[in-house]
């Protein structure tokens, strides 16, 4: 069949469904025609899957029967979305007769699936970023992946900035070399970059497309306002008191989204909505990325088919293959991001074109400032980016090992392929070296480790040691995602998900928690599970997973400061807020653009300084250390500190004034970093770090109950490895990555030395308030969770025991 | 508060914070859980582990059996983790210790660990346990009908947090009946205590032992 007779039975296909290629998805097949790679920038919703798919399709009618083999990769970053995948693609495929076979290769595969793959039994392979990662680990790589014409990656965005996304770099750059003549095409959400999308995609350098689903698309964004603000919650709250504008509004629709930014919050507002839910009572439900996939099915499912009118969710709905739209889609609290919030405002889009709508309500005064601030961004177009981690030496380790188990490697071509790609193109010959000397002999030092060997070198090409380090290795492939998290099961053997190792830790036989919207009791924990049975009617704690604060995206900050300074602003939102910006203008000062407020006070015997940088939690967080420990060099004190999205804390018992001079060279950016690591306890912090990067590398195995108990005697807590290494090889590569982690992960480190700079370069607004502003309630009702003292540990000790006493009573 | 001295079962003991127990009365040191070899042994499965573990933990016994000058050394178990050949460095290196501190009589309460491997003639006596009254010393902590028992095997830890930062350390956990020595190897896993209101832990701090 012809090129052009495919083409048309593919569009008159759509034709019988009502539906019609839109421009950007024939840009985007001729394109693949072409012979051409890039990345397609769509909302969900629009038919991007179509768009990436409808290459590869229209020549597999114009080709008819070929020889059995794979042609396609379809990767996402999710399992979850695998089998919405499946039907997607296969369905066209089969009423267009094509004798193409679609198969979902992941780590909850069959063995019939597994087996089917061995043999060549399909053309298009539906994948995890790890499982192809794993698939390339075998010999026969070449064969079984050499027929592969097209790789598309799904929701490119959300791997783009971790490390997975760097995993898979690596992967696609081995793919590169397996099938030179593949066209690779990325499929993402909008963000700031999409340039440097499309180069971690395709490597530096590469000639990559974009294409842009452009038709105007018009995002309109109403907000609840509060009634009186005035009394509305100054500092953090939940804001349940929005709870009946929240359920009218989801009553009054067939079918309702309620993101909220946290899973405990998503668990809190279920439960409060089901209280005063008037429909059946299975029709609302909560979904959050710690259930059991079982349980996200059926209310994925359920969503679709009707049977469930409102959802409760976190970022676990933010993802989705084209997800059923509804109604009516609403935000608890702000999304703290414009691309967040196009992400989400996107599930009401019914029709490819049709403007989303989102509903916006605040839980706190600040809020309603955020909320105005996202929709100048979003009317500038200013979305945030992303950036892909860059020279991880862990992901690398981990990474060549599997190489030298895929047949080996020499050097010099693997480290050419490994610079191929955006993350490692600037990676230099010497941390080459003491990867691949890690990876040998175990340390740095010449002599290596004795005992330990993981990859040998024979005639210049390097290969795995042993099947038996073979095995472990690929257990661990893939472990990049994996965290201290512990399975939640009913007595009865119903799967409800998992929460993590330490709020379990804390708990006892009999205690009560919230999870999957019921409240449940802990009976046991055995096997890596925790055993748990229904309780009626019971209020119980509600888990907290990691990540549970959701920090304002770095380009809000300024936005947030210029809607603030607006004296006259059109927004509701902002005059709603007028009253409390009133009384922040009377008791201290609002700043503007190019002013940084800094507010002195004392409140019940304790001497406060707050700074407002708006440069989001993280950053302040890491100003607030290193103030801290600049002050503490200039006087013995304990400084406790707390942070939010708008500023920090500090607090003292006796603080002395500071005038600008005296701030000035505590926020001077010399000597930034290593102010910083010293700030930090950053043995402490550096050693938590550590886990996730040993883990990545290899230096400890992934335990898997019941997989292989000879391997559990052989474990030691990634802690106890840390100090061993700090002992007697303190310059190790790894440890090095920790401590880069730290100030990354923890501090944003190149958002902070921005931060610092431009503040050095701003007007500072001294105020002496006498009452704790507006701004400062919200940090100081929430103060005391940080804390630093130049005390040394025998001093600590003594303080702590004090402290233990003074609780005693 | 590198030592802290408390009252057990009518004797006086010392809670020493480089992980052992001293009995002066008796002229007697107390560890459990050693594991000597571990690292060795982590290193052959493929655990990029540097050397130096067994000198560590050999040079901290030495400092402690300079300090305490006991008579006697009283090891509760799991003196060694695993199976190994005779001629591994780390067992050359522990012989070599014993050699230098050949006037110390050292009994071993054999632990689950120790079934592995027949250790050389270092000189060690190797009993199932030991009662040395008002004490029995026993690897697993079970109880006993008359005497107060001392026991490794858990490894027991405790947890607190100082200001957003949470530890967990090795401690010392006494009980009324029963009492368990945090581990001494450097390279041993740590399990939270669930202690009872009688009970008392005593944390390994780096600034020394702190009462809970």
């Amino acid at each position: 069949m012809a090129l052009r007779a495919a083409e048309r039975r593919v569009i008159a296909w759509m034709a019988e469904r009502g539906r019609k290629p839109s421009r950007f998805q024939r840009e985007a097949w001729r394109a693949w025609q072409a012979g051409e790679s890039g990345v397609i920038n769509a909302p969900t919703g629009s038919g991007k899957t179509l768009a990436a798919f409808g290459g590869p399709l229209i020549e597999a009618l114009e080709k008819g029967e070929q020889k059995p083999g794979i042609r396609l990769l379809w990767i996402t970053p999710l399992r979850a979305l695998a089998a919405d995948l499946h039907g997607q693609l296969e369905g066209p495929l089969r009423e267009l007769g094509s004798s193409w076979r679609v198969l979902i290769r992941s780590g909850d595969s069959s063995a019939t699936d597994r087996s089917r793959l061995r043999r060549g039994a399909a053309e298009i392979l539906i994948i995890t970023p790890e499982s192809l990662e794993l698939l390339l680990s075998h010999a026969d790589a070449h064969e079984r992946l050499g027929d592969v014409t097209s790789v598309v990656v799904d929701e490119w965005h959300e791997l783009l900035g971790n490390k997975r996304g760097v995993l898979l770099q690596l992967s696609l750059a081995r793919l590169r070399r397996i099938a030179p003549s593949m066209r690779l095409w990325g499929l993402s959400a909008t963000i700031g970059n999409l340039d440097v999308a499309i180069n971690a995609l395709l490597g530096p350098g590469s000639d990559g497309r974009l294409i842009s689903d452009s038709r105007p698309r018009k995002t309109i964004i109403d907000c609840v306002l509060p009634k009186p603000v005035e009394k509305f919650a100054w500092a953090g709250h939940l804001g349940l008191s929005q709870l009946r504008a929240v359920v009218d509004i989801a009553s009054a629709v067939r079918s309702c989204l309620i993101f909220t930014n946290t899973r405990s919050q998503a668990e809190l507002w279920h439960q409060a909505i089901s209280a005063v839910w008037t429909h059946a009572p299975e029709s609302l439900a909560v979904h959050h990325g710690s259930l059991d996939r079982e349980l996200r099915q059926r209310i994925e499912d359920g969503l679709r088919d009707g049977s469930i009118r409102c959802v409760v969710a976190t970022s676990s709905l933010d993802l989705g293959v084209d997800f059923a739209p509804v109604d009516q889609v609403i935000q608890i609290g702000s999304p703290r991001g414009v691309a967040r919030l196009l992400q989400r405002a996107g599930r009401s889009n019914h029709r490819p074109g049709e403007s989303s709508h989102i509903v916006c309500v605040p839980t706190m005064s600040m809020e309603l400032a955020e909320i105005a601030a996202i929709r100048r961004a979003l009317a500038a177009g200013d979305v945030e980016s992303r950036m892909p981690p860059l020279l991880c030496v862990d992901v690398l380790a981990q990474h060549l090992a599997t190489m030298a188990l895929a047949g080996g490697f020499r050097a010099d071509d693997m480290l050419a392929e490994v610079r191929s790609t955006f993350s490692y193109a600037s990676l230099d010959e010497g941390t080459w070296q003491r990867v691949l000397q890690f990876l040998q002999s175990g340390g740095a030092s010449l002599r290596g480790y004795p005992d330990f060997r993981r990859v040998v070198e024979v005639d210049g090409q390097y290969h795995v040691a042993n099947p038996r380090i073979a095995r472990l290795h690929r257990y661990n492939v893939g472990t990049i995602v994996a965290d201290g998290s512990i399975g939640v099961r009913f007595l009865r053997g119903g799967r409800l998900g998992s929460v993590e190792e330490t709020f379990i830790a804390r708990m006892k036989a009999g205690d009560r928690f919230l999870f999957a919207g019921r409240t449940v009791e802990l009976v046991r924990v055995r096997d890596m599970t925790a055993w748990v049975k229904l309780v009626k009617g019971q209020r119980g704690e509600v888990p907290r997973w990691m990540g549970g604060r959701m920090a304002l995206s770095n380009e809000l900050g300024p936005w947030l400061q210029t809607v603030l300074a607006d004296a006259h602003p059109r927004e509701r939102e902002l005059q709603a807020l007028g009253p409390v910006l009133c009384t922040q203008r009377e008791r201290s000062a609002v700043p503007e653009s190019e002013q940084l407020l800094v507010e002195q006070l004392r409140v019940r015997g304790t001497s406060l300084l707050f700074v407002y940088p708006f440069a989001g939690r993280r950053v302040h967080e890491g100003m607030a250390a290193l103030l801290a420990l600049r002050i503490s060099r200039l006087l013995p004190v304990t400084i406790a500190f707390g942070v939010n999205d708008y500023g920090f804390m500090l607090s003292a018992r006796s603080l002395a004034q500071f005038g600008e001079p005296d701030l000035r060279k505590l926020l001077d950016i010399e000597n930034l970093r290593n102010d910083l690591l010293a700030s930090i306890a950053s043995g402490e912090l550096a050693r938590r770090q550590f886990r996730e990067v040993a883990r990545i590398a290899g230096l400890v195995f992934a335990s898997h109950p019941g997989a292989d108990r000879s391997v559990r005697h052989l474990q030691a807590g990634t802690g106890l490895i840390h100090d061993v290494l700090a002992a007697h090889e303190p310059d190790h590569i790894l440890l090095q990555q920790a401590t880069d982690e730290v100030l990354e992960n923890t501090f944003d480190f190149v958002a902070l030395e921005s931060t610092m700079q431009r503040c050095a370069g701003v007007e500072l607004l001294v105020k002496h308030p006498k009452k704790l502003t507006p701004f400062a309630f919200p940090l100081w009702a929430e103060s005391i969770r940080g804390g630093l003292s130049s005390e040394d540990w025998q001093t600590r000790v003594r303080r702590i025991a004090e402290q233990l006493n003074e609780a005693r009573g | 508060m590198k030592t802290h001295a408390i009252d057990l079962a009518g004797e006086r003991v010392l809670l020493d914070a480089r992980r052992a127990m001293a009995w002066p009365r008796e002229d007697a040191l107390l560890i459990a859980d050693l594991h000597l070899g571990k690292a060795s042994l982590m290193r052959q499965a493929g655990a990029a582990l540097p050397r130096g573990t067994t000198t560590g933990d050999l040079q901290r016994l030495s400092a402690l059996v300079a300090d305490h000058q006991p008579k006697k050394l009283l090891v509760l178990g799991d003196l060694t983790h695993g199976a190994e050949t005779l001629d591994a460095p780390w067992l050359r290196r522990f012989a070599e210790w014993r050699r230098t501190h050949a006037w110390l009589a050292i009994t071993l309460v054999a632990g689950n660990h120790d079934r592995h491997m027949v250790l050389p003639e270092l000189d060690i006596d190797v009993v199932p346990h030991l009662d040395i009254a008002p004490f029995h010393l026993s690897h697993a902590p079970a109880t006993h009908a008359r005497l107060h028992l001392i026991a490794g095997h858990l490894h027991p830890a405790a947890r607190f947090r100082d200001g957003r930062i949470a530890h967990r350390w090795p401690a010392f956990w006494i009980g009324e009946r029963r009492s368990v020595l945090p581990a001494f190897g450097t390279l041993t896993g740590l399990a939270p205590v669930s202690a009872e209101r009688a009970d008392s832990v005593y944390a390994v701090t780096p600034g020394g032992i702190l009462a809970l």
